[in-house]
């Protein structure tokens, strides 16, 4: 085997810009997606049934289909309809609505994980259901959700190197780059597994540390 | 202050209540005894509609509460609830905890309502503890907790549902005897419960469910030392 990285160096820039995209593109989706989620968790344990029957069709239907599907009809389906978007755009909503499927279920587990005596309590005190909801479950649903929801951040930020076949600049798509200019088709990829596997393993320590002050912190 | 009319429950198939009348007037305590299963957590339950009656009327103070057009919200304000297992608000502090509703349902300011909550931890002997979490208490300190914070919506009536069961022994006496001093103060209240001691010396009227039904009802006096129905017989002598 011939491994030879001594080209490499050159291109440390892209890996840079590889690496800030895909941190960028993940931080973003995953915002736009929780918040998305929280949207459809409410939907989906709405007691009106067309509501709630919206809310579990799109969780079932993002949960059910390939994430470079859900790409492919954004990016190429669409444009049919009169529809188009750049690719940054696209790689951006295809995540987010991805993350939402996901995310919505984080959302609703958490929230159900809440004690039913919670609600009934709240409500006995004369508060409303949505008053009870903002003022006492979801904020003990959160420390429920917070710890999921790094987990799907990390997840993220390993698939969103999906967005590479549309052409988004993220890191995926600069080892493709520097192969093609360099003709090697190991070594960029070995490059970026590595920066993949350090990132998630750096975001994972952190993740934990949080999760054990959330948990020291908790006076429950 | 309270009636309610031939109330019916059912989970399913399974029909829970079979036609229960009763009327609570102010001031009054009404005791509901009777074995597990018999459904008079259930009636408790559907007087603040904490669960839907199937079919029957529950008139509070001479509005009728399961109306569409009733605004329950408003209802339960007039009906604090004191449950088995408590249901503090794990993530505040006690003062927190009874502070939480008149600030937000009754728009209550916050100083006032702190005035309030540290008149009733007075009262429930935890004036100490008001910036402890519930996990920091014992279960007779969280379950008077739980009576001052429902205390503090400035209820009309009162319901406890099985308020010492969850209880170790030595603890319930703390409990009942907040309970006691609430009904010397003339609250009205409806108490579920197992607590057959509390029961004759504290009930203006004792009722015993079985089944779903109402079977026996009067004074403590006459349901404890005289009881007519071989039901309620049978019951006691299991118990006592």
């Amino acid at each position: 085997m011939n491994l030879d990285f001594s080209s490499m160096p050159q291109y440390t820039q892209l890996f840079i810009n590889g690496i800030i995209m895909t941190i960028e593109l993940t931080l973003i989706s995953v915002a736009i997606g929780a918040v998305l989620g929280l949207i459809v968790a409410l939907m989906k344990m709405s007691s009106v049934k067309v509501i709630s029957f919206i809310g579990s069709a799109y969780v079932e239907i993002i949960r059910g289909t390939p994430l470079l599907v859900q790409i492919l009809i954004i990016y190429n389906g669409l444009p049919q309809f009169g529809i188009k978007f750049p690719g940054f755009v696209v790689g951006i909503i295809a995540l987010s609505m991805n993350s939402a499927g996901y995310v919505a279920e984080i959302i609703r587990s958490g929230i159900q994980a809440v004690d039913p005596g919670q609600m009934e309590a709240s409500r006995s005190l004369g508060m409303s259901h949505s008053m009870a909801m903002r003022y006492v479950i979801i904020p003990q649903a959160i420390k429920n959700i917070l710890p999921a929801l790094g987990n799907e951040f990390i997840v993220m930020l390993k698939e969103s190197s999906i967005v590479s076949v549309i052409g988004f600049a993220d890191l995926t798509r600069q080892a493709e780059i520097v192969s093609s200019v360099t003709y090697r088709a190991f070594e960029p990829l070995i490059i970026i597994a590595a920066i993949y596997f350090i990132m998630t393993l750096v975001f994972s320590r952190l993740l934990s540390k949080f999760e054990r002050r959330l948990r020291s912190g908790d006076t429950r | 202050m309270i009636r309610v009319d031939n109330l019916h429950k059912n989970f399913g198939n399974l029909e829970v209540l079979k036609g229960v009348s009763l009327e609570v007037k102010k001031g009054e305590v009404l005791v509901i005894i009777g074995p597990s299963g018999s459904g008079k957590s259930t009636i408790l339950r559907c007087i603040n509609l904490l669960e839907e009656p199937t079919k029957g009327d529950i008139y509070i103070e001479g509005e009728k509460i399961n109306d569409k057009k009733a605004d329950i919200n408003k209802i339960r304000q007039k009906v604090g609830m004191v449950f088995q297992h408590f249901n503090l608000f794990p993530n505040m502090t006690a003062i927190d905890n009874i502070t939480l509703a008149p600030v937000k349902v009754k728009k209550m300011d916050k100083k006032d309502a702190e005035d309030i909550a540290i008149k009733l931890l007075k009262k429930v002997g935890l004036e100490d503890k008001r910036d402890s979490y519930p996990v920091k208490l014992s279960g007779g300190q969280k379950q008077r907790l739980a009576i001052a914070r429902a205390l503090a919506m400035q209820p009309d009536v009162m319901l406890f549902d099985e308020p010492t069961s969850a209880l170790d022994p030595e603890m319930v006496k703390e409990v009942l005897n907040v309970m006691k001093e609430l009904a010397n103060e003339g609250m009205t209240m409806i108490v579920v419960t197992h607590e057959m001691g509390f029961a004759r010396e504290v009930a203006d009227r004792v009722i015993f469910v079985d089944d779903g039904v109402i079977v026996e009802e009067g004074t403590p006096k006459e349901v404890f030392e005289n009881p007519k129905n071989p039901r309620t017989r049978e019951f006691f002598s299991k118990i006592l």
